[in-house]
Parts: structure tokens; sequence; C-alpha cells
């Protein structure tokens, strides 16, 4: 999913930087909406931190182990701030395990980071469907854990789609076209099992955090 | 939990006292020249100025390799698929698979931009520490909510990583094995739910700190006192330092741009 250096043209990484600054930029307007926005900063901060370490949990698929992309459940906790955290943990990720990379830096964010926004207001839909009662409750419960598959699985399915796209389509690489479609078709089915695991691992993320802070999950 | 990103920040070489904004702005433009660089007659020069940059920092060989080390998973996959599968002029016909001369160049190619852009980032990355780079980052624009997350998450990530560490020895203490699922092991639900309680107890730990956090940073001032300003100080020589960087990156766009038009 972290597209790496040298890979795509200059400017696919250009237009990856404009839009994330378009991004950042409309999610920093966002969060200085709010009363007091420096008092949630550290909030963030400390919650960025916390992703980028929850990321390194691998999930045992004999015989190998994945880990988790976490972009749903990022946006569904820390709604607007979900941007700026992806773009600083794919900072960390680019200068410390040289994972992605430098120039490929805004093209990661947007691929990770706008589906993170649109898992965001899709975990919201939940106070709509559940407007009152007890967060204890059964509906609310299962309408909290299906609409954080929903945002898990959502979130990496988007990503993994946008990344796909890209690297087929812009690859300098003289592919031919049944080559192209066969390979866009098996990654995109591969994808497939990762987005359930990744929904099913939101939700219950989510269940755990209704259960013990509910506050973490509010907007 | 150590990262050791800031393990060679205090050597002396020129490129260590070369001032992080225009180490910064320098190194990011030459980056993106070798990003556009599409010409194979360009590598060898791209070579030469990533090693002599290198070379230049003083920084050691194994901190290099190490580095190369992790993304070395990517390159794998390039160098198996690329020369089979793409182009259409055949050089090599072992049994059914066929080597392409134009996935060969592909090849060469990508490998030759991931190595060059890598080895200068770390060049960037490795010849600073990481504290005074956020700074000149700072100091040339980036947002204060951007930066003050960015060292704030910084300083916390090596706090939570142990916590995570320790997390994990104790469920082991206790029986739990993520490892041995399947057979004799965990159900895969059971052990979903426990490495979910895990990253959720990760989440719910950094949030009770954080508010802990704040009242300390608002104790001490944040929000209300004016930001400190950057210490920075420019010298001729870091000026000059600029300028040739810029020269070379401009030299390298303008030669690929020429061997597009011209070169045939």
């Amino acid at each position: 999913m972290h597209i790496p250096d040298g890979i795509l043209p200059a400017a696919v990484s250009v237009a990856g930087y404009a839009t994330t600054g378009a991004a950042t930029w409309y999610s920093l307007r966002r969060i200085n909406r709010k009363e007091n926005p420096q008092e949630s900063i550290p909030r963030a901060s400390l919650l960025t931190a916390a992703f980028f370490v929850a990321s390194w949990i691998h999930i045992p698929i004999p015989p190998t182990s994945v880990h988790l992309v976490l972009n749903g459940l990022l946006g569904a906790v820390l709604g607007y701030y979900a941007f700026p955290a992806i773009l600083i943990g794919l900072f960390f990720q680019a200068v410390m395990f040289q994972h992605g990379g430098l120039t490929t830096l805004g093209v990661n964010a947007t691929v990770m980071g706008v589906p993170a926004l649109l898992a965001y207001h899709v975990f919201r839909l939940r106070n709509v469907v559940v407007r009152r009662g007890d967060p204890g409750d059964r509906p609310h419960q299962v309408w909290t854990g299906v609409f954080g598959f929903l945002a898990g699985s959502g979130g990496l399915g988007i990503s993994a789609l946008m990344a796909l796209i890209l690297l087929i389509t812009t690859v300098p690489a003289h592919l031919d076209v049944e080559v192209e479609r066969a390979s866009v078709y098996a990654l995109a089915v591969a994808h497939i099992p990762l987005m359930v695991l990744e929904g099913i691992f939101t939700a219950l993320v989510v269940l755990f955090l209704q259960r013990v802070r509910p506050e973490l999950l509010e907007d | 939990m150590k990262l050791g990103l800031d393990e060679h920040a205090h050597l002396d070489s020129p490129l260590h006292h070369w001032e992080t904004r225009y180490k910064l702005v320098g190194l990011m433009v030459l980056i993106f020249a070798f990003s556009f660089v599409q010409d194979l007659r360009l590598l060898p020069a791209m070579l030469v100025v990533t090693f002599a940059l290198y070379s230049v920092s003083r920084l050691p060989l194994s901190y290099l390799l190490t580095r190369l080390r992790a993304p070395g998973f990517f390159l794998l996959i390039v160098a198996v698929l690329l020369p089979f599968l793409s182009g259409s002029t055949v050089i090599l016909r072992i049994g059914s698979l066929a080597l392409r001369q134009e996935g060969c160049l592909d090849l060469l190619l990508i490998v030759t931009k991931f190595v060059s852009i890598l080895t200068t980032g770390l060049v960037l990355f490795g010849t600073a520490p990481f504290l005074a780079i956020i700074k000149a980052m700072r100091a040339l624009g980036l947002p204060p909510v951007l930066a003050d997350m960015t060292l704030l998450s910084y300083r916390y990530l090596y706090e939570i990583g142990d916590d995570l560490e320790t997390m994990e020895t104790a469920m082991g203490l206790r029986g739990f094995r993520a490892r041995r699922s399947g057979r004799g092991g965990h159900k895969a639900m059971p052990l979903l739910g426990v490495l979910a309680s895990l990253a959720g107890t990760i989440l719910v730990r950094s949030y009770e700190q954080s508010e802990r956090v704040y009242k300390a940073m608002v104790l001490r001032g944040y929000g209300h006192s004016p930001r400190p300003r950057d210490e920075f100080q420019a010298c001729p020589r870091d000026v000059v330092g600029l300028g040739g960087v810029l020269v070379l990156a401009a030299g390298f766009v303008a030669a690929e741009i020429f061997f597009r038009r011209f070169g045939g």
C-alpha cells in the first residue's frame, strides 16, 4: 500500500503533494473551527502515535501474518484529525523504516487519508440511525459494530482501489493490456479477504472503545 | 525501543554543518529532480552524485545497507516480475518464460531511481537531529498544528511502543500465543477479539495520557506564550551549498528535457 520512491513519474508525485496540501488545508480549516483547537492537539498527537504503534500488531494467518492499515478506524476515532495523523504517520514510516518514500508521501497520504475522511463520515451515520438510548443497549452496540465494519473495510477497500489504479496507469512499464487487466483483477480479488479482516477488526476495536471509553468515539 | 533516527546526527561533516533549512530545500529539490529522470543515460550521473553526497556526509556504509534491507522485498518483486512481463522484445527464452528487453530497462530505471532517492533521503535525515528538521520545516511554513502534532507524536512514539511490548509480554506470560492460532491454538474470532482489545487498550491508555500531557503543557504556557523564534542563522557557505545543489538539480531536469526532445 505504501508506494515507494522511484516508481511513479515526477508529475504524479507533485500532483499527490497538491492533493495532500488541499486535504490538509481543508482538515485544518475544520479543526480550527472548534472552540479551542489547541486543546485537542495533544490528544490527536498521542492517538496518532498510538495508531502507528497499533499497526505493528500482526494478525496471524497461517503460514504467515498480516498487519492492518487501520485508516478506517483512524477516521472513526480522530475525525478531521485523521488526515494530518496519516500524513505524519506516513512521514515517520518513510524516514524511520523506508516504507513508502519522500517523493511519494503526498500520493500515499492521499490514497490512505481521503478514504479515512470518508470512513469518518460513514461512521458518523451511526448517530443518525441510533439517536437515543443508552450506548450499552443492544441496538446501539449492533449499529456501532456495523458502521465500524463499514468504516474499516471501506477505508481499506477504497485505498487499495486508488493505489491499484494509480500503479497500473502510471508505472512506466510496457505492460500489454491483457497482463494489465489480469493483474488489476488478481490484486483486487486478493484484497477482498483483507477488507473483511480489517472491517471485523475495526468493528471489534470500536465496540471495545464503546464499552471502555465511549468519549473516544464522540464527535 | 529505539528507532535510531538521530544515531549519526552529530558527526562532523560539511553536510552536518549545512544549515538545516537550506539542506532541506536543496536535497528535496534534488530528490524531485531524480524522480523526474526517465532517460537511462542519466542514471550513471545520478548514482555518482548520490554516492558523492553520501561519502561527503561521512555516514557509515552499514547505516545505508541496513536501511536498504527494509524495502528489499519491494525490489525483489519488481526484479522478478518486470523483466518477464513488460515489453515485447524477447532477449532470452527459458522454457515458457521470456526475458524481455523493455522490462529489464524499466527495472534498471526503477531500481536506480529508488536507491538514489532513498540514499539522498538518508543523507537529509541522517545528518541533522529530527527535532532540528521539524523546526526547519516550521520555519519554512509548515502549519503550527502539523508541527506540534509531529513533535508530540515523535516524543510519545517510543513510550507507546514500549507500552505495546510490555502488554505483549504480559499477555505471553499469561499463556497467550498469537502465532499459535489454528490447530491447537486460539480460534480465529476470539484471537481477533484479544488483538482488537490490545489495540483498543493502546488507544485508551494514550488518550488518558494525553489529558495529563495537555494539562502539563497548559501549566507551562502552551497556547498562551508567544512561539519561540527559530534559531536558524545562515552563513554564505550555506547559501553557496544550496546554490550548488539547485544548479545540479536543474542540470538533471535540463538534460532530461534535452534527451526527450533531441536525444532520439
